[in-house]
């Protein structure tokens, strides 16, 4: 029972970071929606909003994260490769370059195609748009609640980031599957 | 306009809204182009002409361009909008129409259609 530390590093950016990006979207959503002044006191309103500017942030400072490590580490470990004379057509020769892997086998070959060509770049809107809410959260702080066109803005924004994470994470559990960087 | 109570204006959150949808369709413009000609997809191989993320490939020229264009535009709409009270929902909806082109860009069934 052991893990490569590429296997290591992928459990990092997908399941370590993948899971604190769900926890802080799961908090930072019910923040956001119950933010208003009729459902919360003077009091619960400075108490809740500290604790949604960490959500929200945390949710973009690990988006940031995940899409910088995935591209600039993980990615080339999946794009390598293989020596000249390797013969692409035989599964069996390609278990270290993942991206050929699945092109090797017309069964797979959408798994890069589709999956991994949309997931490469989906990643990135997230947290663009994730930083823009925690901005909103930042700059207005407790006035958040009585500004519902801001609210409501960021929470279609929060919930679009976790869509374009959705699909990036997604896919990559099941192309990790298909064919796992060793 | 003015605030609709005594909170800050909003100029800045709008601004920070069409920033990422500014980076969003950059990014997708990006991704088409690589698909147009050969010679700009060589372009954005910023691994190979600056070492930005040894083996990326063009990858690294789109989201290094992306995020660029998301920060400087957020520079400059902050500063055009500092202090002052927009009409929020349209720059929202404009926003949200920068960011929904982006993902459609990014929608391999899209882009492979300007493929060359």
């Amino acid at each position: 029972m052991e893990l490569t530390e590429r296997e290591l590093y992928t459990v990092l950016h997908g399941l370590v970071l993948g899971t604190l990006f769900l926890l802080a979207f799961g908090g930072g959503l019910a923040g956001l929606y119950s933010l208003r002044e009729r459902y919360l006191t003077p009091e619960g309103l400075r108490e809740r909003t500290p604790r949604l500017l960490l959500g929200t942030s945390v949710m973009a400072v690990v988006a940031w994260l995940t899409v910088l490590t995935g591209t600039f580490i993980a990615y080339p470990w999946y794009r390598a490769t293989p020596p000249e004379g390797t013969n692409l057509e035989d599964p069996a020769a390609l278990v270290d370059y993942p991206r050929y892997l699945l092109l090797a086998q017309e069964k797979t070959a959408g798994w890069h195609e589709f999956a991994m060509e949309w997931k490469e770049h989906v990643a990135w809107i997230a947290p663009m748009l994730a930083t823009a809410v925690a901005f909103a959260v930042l700059y207005y702080g407790i006035q958040l609640a009585r500004r519902g066109d801001v609210r409501n803005a960021a929470i279609v924004f929060f919930v679009l980031a976790f869509a374009a994470a959705g699909v990036a994470g997604l896919f990559g559990a099941f192309i990790t599957k298909a064919a796992p960087v060793m | 306009m003015t605030a609709p109570t005594d909170t800050k204006p909003n100029g800045p959150v709008a601004a920070a809204f069409a920033a990422a949808g500014v980076g969003s369709i950059v990014l997708g413009i990006f991704v088409v182009l690589n698909e147009v000609s050969e010679d700009l997809s060589r372009f954005l191989r910023f691994d190979d002409s600056f070492g930005l993320g040894s083996g990326v490939g063009p990858l690294s020229g789109k989201v290094t361009l992306a995020v660029i264009a998301y920060v400087v535009s957020w520079a400059i709409l902050h500063a055009a909008l500092r202090g002052k009270e927009v009409n929020f929902r349209a720059w929202f909806i404009a926003s949200l129409a920068l960011v929904g082109a982006g993902f459609l860009l990014t929608f391999p069934p899209v882009f492979r259609i300007f493929a060359s």
